[in-house]
């Protein structure tokens, strides 16, 4: 038993404590399926399977998975937002999503109950900043979850090429006044997010506090509302999507040629760092930033 | 801005209805008020009425409680404190309170491993994180492990989380006779809620006199025998830059049979006493119809 204990607490210390490997999937809820997937096709992706049982749909781009959920009852969360997109979920890939899963509980991370129907998969899931979901999936490697819960749309290639090799590099969160200690020690404690220091930058937009994932693969930035805005506390969330790529001017040319409009003031336009989306549908936008191929 | 600001009640010093206690800490001058969960769950139009008169109110919530004998339990227990913490951490929310106030343990079925006790307190932390409450951990003076400000500051300093600080009460300070001193070795920004009260006696030397006059016969600060002992702790807090809200946690069985506004009015004057005589708050700088 004082050998369990023991290799228990030895794991919890270790880099990586839930051995991440990256975003599985992004989500957005939002009673517009259709309007938002308009954005997402011309932001690259496709759509290439539909949930069996849920008003679902998964949109791909090379690495990058993508799902539209606009269940009735997940979909809520979107009118409290004015019916725009909100991000609803990240899900992590983890080795094993039952012990990531009880780890987390373990030390403080409020559980959500599963609504998976019957033949479905139950992927684990907890609270996240503003009504958010992180969920934890193991089944990446050998297969695919979208193979179970999802079928495939016909005639869809469901191997979409990336626009000029792009993929995830991170999630933008905004957060409350003075909240970056909090929610820096929220991501180190539960998922060994490790901070960056500020003089590392990435992109257009270096404001707020970054931090890097345990296994490396993507980026996590809190950002603090301007002092010079006010700010309700139910404003916390998951803001943006961060697409790397290794050629910032190809890929916004691709996606302009898309009809992608990007924000082009004087302070802030696309330049070889980064680029960043005008905000569609009152929400979505996405910010591209230069990763080294 | 009213000189009185930085100072509330407690919803425990007054008795009658939720609606009846919020216009009378009004009517003297508060502008915020400590919510005891009781005054809540144990409103007639229940919870939800509750929460739409404290919003109504637009009193601003200092903090809510209490949540007891959370920390140090282990199997079941632990469990079933953990389902509890987290319909208070809900509650607290609720009321749009910033703070959740949590005391020492005193259960017998505690473990008095500092180390462990911190690693609960640092869980319960997670859990209000994300609703943007804080977790101010107040030493009971008749807490089985932790029963002094100096014990519970060690703990907070073994959790290290930035959420989690700790919550004073000059009446336990002054019950178990802790060296005021010792507020230097505290950091400002990680005390999250002082409450202030006094009581009659000189000494409380048994946890069962503790008790008794802790729940019956506390007064208002310069209406007992430990104001001078209450002006140095307020000033030692000042001095390390303590910019928190002050509370008045003033349990009294007469209080509890005196009309609403003779109580508030109590308070009023002791918040005055503290503004005015003992920290010499600037006078608020009068407005004048535009």
């Amino acid at each position: 038993m004082t050998l369990l204990a023991d290799t228990r607490e030895a794991e919890a210390r270790r880099p990586n404590p839930l051995a991440m490997e990256g975003i599985e999937f992004i989500e957005y809820a939002t009673s517009k399926p259709q309007a938002l997937g308009q954005v997402l096709e011309r932001m690259g992706f496709r759509p290439v399977a539909r949930h069996r049982s849920r008003e679902v749909t998964l949109y791909s781009q090379g690495g990058m998975n993508l799902i539209i959920n606009a269940h009735p009852d997940d979909a809520r969360v979107s009118a409290t937002a004015g019916g725009s997109p909100v991000i609803s979920a990240v899900a992590f890939r983890v080795r094993d999503a039952l012990k990531a899963h009880t780890t987390c509980l373990r030390l403080g991370a409020w559980d959500v109950p599963s609504h998976a129907q019957a033949m479905e998969l139950h992927i684990p899931a907890i609270h996240g900043p503003g009504g958010s979901r992180f969920y934890f999936v193991d089944r990446w490697e050998e297969f695919s979850i979208y193979s179970i819960d999802f079928m495939p749309i016909p005639t869809i290639n469901p191997s979409v090429p990336p626009v000029a090799g792009s993929s995830y590099f991170g999630v933008v969160q905004y957060i409350g006044p003075s909240r970056s200690a909090d929610w820096m020690a929220y991501y180190e404690n539960l998922f060994g997010f490790m901070q960056i220091p500020d003089e590392e930058r990435y992109g257009i937009l270096p404001k707020g506090k970054l931090m890097k994932s345990a296994c490396g693969q993507f980026l996590w930035q809190l950002i603090e509302p301007d002092p010079t805005m006010d700010f309700m506390e139910s404003q916390e969330k998951l803001q943006r999507i961060g697409i790397g790529t290794p050629d910032v001017g190809a890929t916004v040319a691709t996606l302009k040629r898309q009809g992608i409009e990007f924000v082009e003031s004087e302070k802030l336009h696309p330049e070889d760092r980064g680029a960043l989306t005008r905000t569609e549908l009152g929400s979505v936008s996405f910010e591209l930033v230069h990763i080294v191929a | 801005m009213r000189l009185i600001d930085g100072f509330g009640m407690d919803t425990i010093s007054l008795a009658g209805p939720l609606e009846a206690k919020l216009e009378a800490m009004r009517n003297a001058g508060f502008t915020q008020v400590m919510l005891s969960a009781r005054d809540i769950v144990g409103h007639p139009g229940g919870f939800d009425a509750a929460v739409a008169v404290v919003r109504a109110s637009g009193m601003r919530a200092t903090g809510f409680q209490v949540l007891r004998d959370f920390e140090g339990l282990s199997g079941h227990l632990h469990n079933y404190k953990v389902d509890i913490a987290k319909s208070m951490l809900q509650m607290c929310a609720a009321v749009n309170s910033k703070v959740l106030l949590v005391c020492s343990s005193t259960s017998r079925h505690a473990t008095n491993d500092l180390d462990a006790i911190a690693a609960d307190l640092r869980k319960l932390a997670m859990l209000a994180l994300p609703l943007g409450i804080k977790v101010a951990y107040e030493a009971l003076s008749w807490g089985r492990s932790v029963n002094e400000f100096t014990t519970a500051w060690d703990i907070v300093c073994r959790a290290d989380c930035p959420n989690l600080g700790i919550g004073m009460d000059s009446f336990h300070v002054f019950a178990s006779k802790t060296e005021l001193n010792a507020i230097e070795e505290l950091d400002a920004t990680k005390i999250f809620l002082v409450q202030l009260s006094d009581f009659m006696w000189q000494e409380a030397p048994t946890f069962e006199e503790r008790m008794t006059t802790a729940r019956t016969f506390r007064v208002f600060p310069s209406e007992g025998v430990h104001s001078n002992e209450l002006i140095e702790l307020v000033l030692r807090l000042e001095a390390i830059g303590y910019a928190g809200d002050y509370s008045f946690e003033v349990f009294n069985d007469d209080y509890q049979q005196l009309p609403l506004p003779v109580v508030a009015e109590r308070a009023r004057k002791s918040a005055q006493w503290l503004a005015e005589d003992v920290l010499h708050r600037p006078l608020p700088i009068p407005t004048f119809p535009a």
